[in-house]
């Protein structure tokens, strides 16, 4: 075994090429501003120099480096996608968000050859970004019962319906769904899956008043007209479509972060701060705290490992891509609790005088209340492991639809 | 990047794996947990001749050479059939305490039989003041007549019931830290005054108390420095430990089996338990145990056969992992197996018994998540 990224020296002289040309390019304008922690405050302005940056990433195959060339991905080695990400990490810049990442697997598993031209190439070079729209304001984790309609009308599909807790910043070029197209079969073969360009006519979009600032909007289709180019694989085929970005959703494609920065500062907080004479650190229950969370922490970065090496290569996984996904929400809420523990009412303030962390503390405080149940709450994950592992239903029993109720 | 077995790694994994197999059912398992001294002879023979025995010893001393990732694959294998043998206590603790600081000669004359399981090692280190670190080495060795004298208790210590010699972790001095004065000695058990006895309860392996009432030894007992023993105990506690996590690994591998396999056969309301959700949470938990132990010890022996500086950094990590992952699954699945996990014939219990050994063997989580600060200048 080696858990080490090996470099030759033309993959150190690759990184000296990336850190470079980043050096050059990566420097957000400083008229622009100190980047915000709350992705929901960053300037439009901001943001369009974000996604300009991502097209120039895109330009270089350096967005998705591991995506094949003729699609417009970098056509790299798993080696040199981790030299880029660790360059990206080092480096402090405005990101413009993008869920392309959900949506490119099923358009390159099931679109058309001219789908994929068309859209996995401007995804893949930074040029649009995508939203995902699965969650709706009555449908949660039983994502198949979903409401909202695609009514055929000619060669066309008229949506109605509505999408929440969705999206990411200013504005989408593409929305990522899915809607019922027969109103009259059986769950899981009712579902069309669209790629649907974001201005079209009788789409609204409002914003959200959330305890995290981070993008995420109530998304209204009003008789909205989508040509059937959009439609991604067959009519009624969404739900497997689906699959294949809830797949990449729940954690199979693993990740190789190699540190968690919010946890590393909280430590160096911990060693600098005094309480009663003595660091923090030192206290034996803060410390156990942190240390237990550091552990914690550590296990999450090598199951990440282990399911990109799995991944990589071809090592189909069963419960592994729900397992990297539970724990990493269980270590979310478990982090501010540890923390909370560890430095009281602190970790609470954002205060310019008194906040830890530039206020990354407090703002993690919320920010996890979000994070543990995006993509699938924890109880869903566990319930795809069961399933996964084995032991779960055997046949498949399938629910009524909203409009069959068949039993 | 490659968290891939080698192939010579897979071929040991699939032999040890038909071997145990086929001579270590759990009946037989049982079998030496209820015998008096909790050791087939047997088993150790076949073992030896499987070159098992010697494995991390270097070839020059008659032992295979073997990394620790080849240990760990043996230990996973050996964890999951929940075998009890001294292969712990002798090689990796007493082995590699000698290898780490004897002398040439102590090595010449002792390593190969060690190597080859015809000479038995146990290592005698925690006292009845419990404790892994050197604060709790307190057993006196006086100088006398060239020699030392030993005098005191040391408790809990796994093996002696089988052992020819022990590794004892004395006192022979104190300096301006517990770790100073810190001196290993290798001492024949049948050396007078010196007793062993077992200690009675459900242990998953034979416990010992072993009392020294005067035990002359000569100066050539001695292993090491006098006084400056405590960092070969640090090192040999840090791959004692990691060879355990690796055990641990495949002892949750197998409660996992055996759990899911029993949920999906026993029926109640109709169906198999394991249909019903508050039952899969209890196997969600061995799940994560067993993957959360899997890969930070994997990840930890790498680095240890690296020889990186933070090895003992994620040994330390490994070992609380896998000591508290544990007993929390092995109780997890008798949630899951009620009635017939108390079922001597079943044998859930030998692998619960085991796993409570295990939670503060060579150091209980807390201990470790202390040495976690430490290495974090925390």
């Amino acid at each position: 075994m080696d858990f080490d990224i090996q470099y030759t020296r033309e993959q150190e002289e690759f990184r000296r090429e990336v850190r470079a040309w980043l050096d050059e390019n990566a420097n957000c304008p400083p008229e622009l501003g100190e980047i915000p922690i709350e992705p929901d405050n960053m300037s439009r302005e901001m943001w369009l120099w974000a996604r300009d940056f991502q097209r120039k990433l895109g330009a270089k195959g350096w967005l998705y480096p591991l995506w094949p060339r003729e699609y417009g991905g970098g056509g790299l080695t798993q080696d040199q996608d981790i030299i880029i990400k660790e360059e990206l990490q080092e480096k402090k810049y405005p990101v413009a968000y993008t869920m392309a990442n959900m949506a490119m697997p099923a358009i390159y598993v099931y679109g058309t050859e001219e789908q994929k031209q068309r859209f996995l190439q401007s995804m893949l070079q930074g040029d649009k970004i995508p939203w995902q729209l699965f969650t709706e304001p009555s449908v949660g984790s039983d994502l198949a019962s979903l409401i909202t309609r695609a009514d055929k009308d000619g060669d066309d599909f008229i949506i109605n319906g509505q999408k929440t807790f969705v999206g990411g910043h200013h504005d989408p070029d593409y929305l990522w769904t899915l809607a019922v197209t027969d109103q009259d079969a059986p769950r899981h073969q009712n579902i069309g899956a669209f790629i649907i360009p974001g201005d079209l006519p009788g789409i609204t979009i409002k914003t959200l008043d959330l305890v995290v600032r981070e993008g995420k909007r109530l998304i209204s289709f009003d008789g909205v007209r989508v040509p059937r180019e959009y439609l991604i694989g067959e009519e009624t085929q969404g739900w497997r479509v689906a699959q294949t970005t809830l797949e990449v959703e729940h954690g199979a494609a693993g990740f190789v972060e190699q540190r968690d920065t919010l946890l590393e500062e909280v430590v160096k907080y911990s060693k600098d701060s005094l309480r009663g004479g003595q660091p923090v650190s030192r206290d034996p229950f803060a410390q156990q705290e942190l240390v237990g969370l550091l552990i914690e922490s550590n296990i999450q970065r090598l199951l990440g490992l282990r399911n990109y090496h799995m991944f990589n290569t071809n090592q189909p996984g069963t419960y592994h891509g729900s397992q990297n996904s539970l724990i990493g929400k269980d270590l979310t809420m478990k982090a501010a609790e540890r923390i909370l523990n560890a430095l009281g009412p602190y970790a609470l303030t954002n205060d310019d005088k008194w906040g830890p962390l530039d206020g990354r503390v407090e703002y993690h405080f919320r920010h996890e209340l979000a994070s543990n149940h995006r993509g699938g709450t924890t109880d869903v994950q566990k319930l795809i492991m069961a399933r996964r592992i084995g032991i779960s239903r055997t046949q498949e029993r399938a629910a009524p639809t909203q409009t069959t109720q068949a039993g | 990047m490659d968290l891939s077995l080698t192939t010579a790694q897979e071929i040991l994994r699939d032999s040890a794996r038909d071997f145990l197999a086929q001579e270590c059912p759990r009946s037989f398992v049982k079998e030496v947990d209820e015998s008096e001294t909790g050791f087939s002879p047997e088993l150790w023979q076949k073992m030896a001749e499987l070159g098992w025995i010697g494995m991390v010893i270097p070839e020059e001393y008659g032992g295979g050479g073997n990394s620790f990732m080849d240990l760990a694959v043996l230990y996973e294998e050996m964890g999951s059939a929940c075998i009890s043998s001294p292969h712990h206590s002798s090689v990796i603790l007493g082995g590699l305490a000698l290898l780490d600081a004897g002398s040439d000669q102590q090595k010449r004359d002792i390593l190969p039989s060690v190597a080859s399981g015809q000479r038995i090692l146990a290592f005698a280190h925690t006292e009845p003041d419990y404790g892994w670190g050197a604060e709790s080495i307190n057993l006196p060795a006086t100088r006398r007549n060239g020699g030392f004298v030993l005098n005191g208790t040391k408790l809990f210590v796994l093996d002696a019931q089988v052992a020819d010699q022990l590794v004892v972790v004395a006192r022979t001095g104190s300096g301006g830290s517990p770790e100073e004065g810190v001196t290993l000695f290798l001492v024949d058990k049948n050396t007078p005054g010196v007793s062993s006895r077992i200690v009675s309860g459900w242990t998953g392996d034979k416990m010992n108390e072993v009392v020294f009432d005067n035990v002359e030894v000569s100066e050539s007992a001695v292993i090491g420095q006098v006084g400056g023993g405590w960092p070969t105990v640090e090192r040999v506690l840090d791959r004692g430990g990691i060879a355990m996590c690796a055990y641990i690994v495949g002892g949750l591998q197998r409660l996992l089996d055996i759990t899911v396999e029993y949920s999906k056969n026993r029926i109640a309301f109709g169906v198999p338990i394991g249909t019903f959700q508050r039952v899969q949470d209890w196997i969600i938990v061995i799940v994560n145990d067993l993957e959360s132990a899997r890969w930070t010890t994997y990840e930890a022996v790498w680095k240890l056969d690296e020889n990186r500086p933070d090895a003992g950094l994620a040994i330390a990590m490994a070992q609380v992992v896998a000591s508290e992952g544990y007993p929390r699954s092995a109780e997890a699945s008798h949630h899951v197996h009620a009635g017939i996990g108390i079922d001597k014939e079943y044998g859930l219990y030998l692998y619960t018994k085991k796993a409570r050994t295990l939670l503060s063997y060579l150091g209980d989580p807390v201990h470790h998540r202390k040495r976690v600060a430490r290495f974090l200048d925390m």
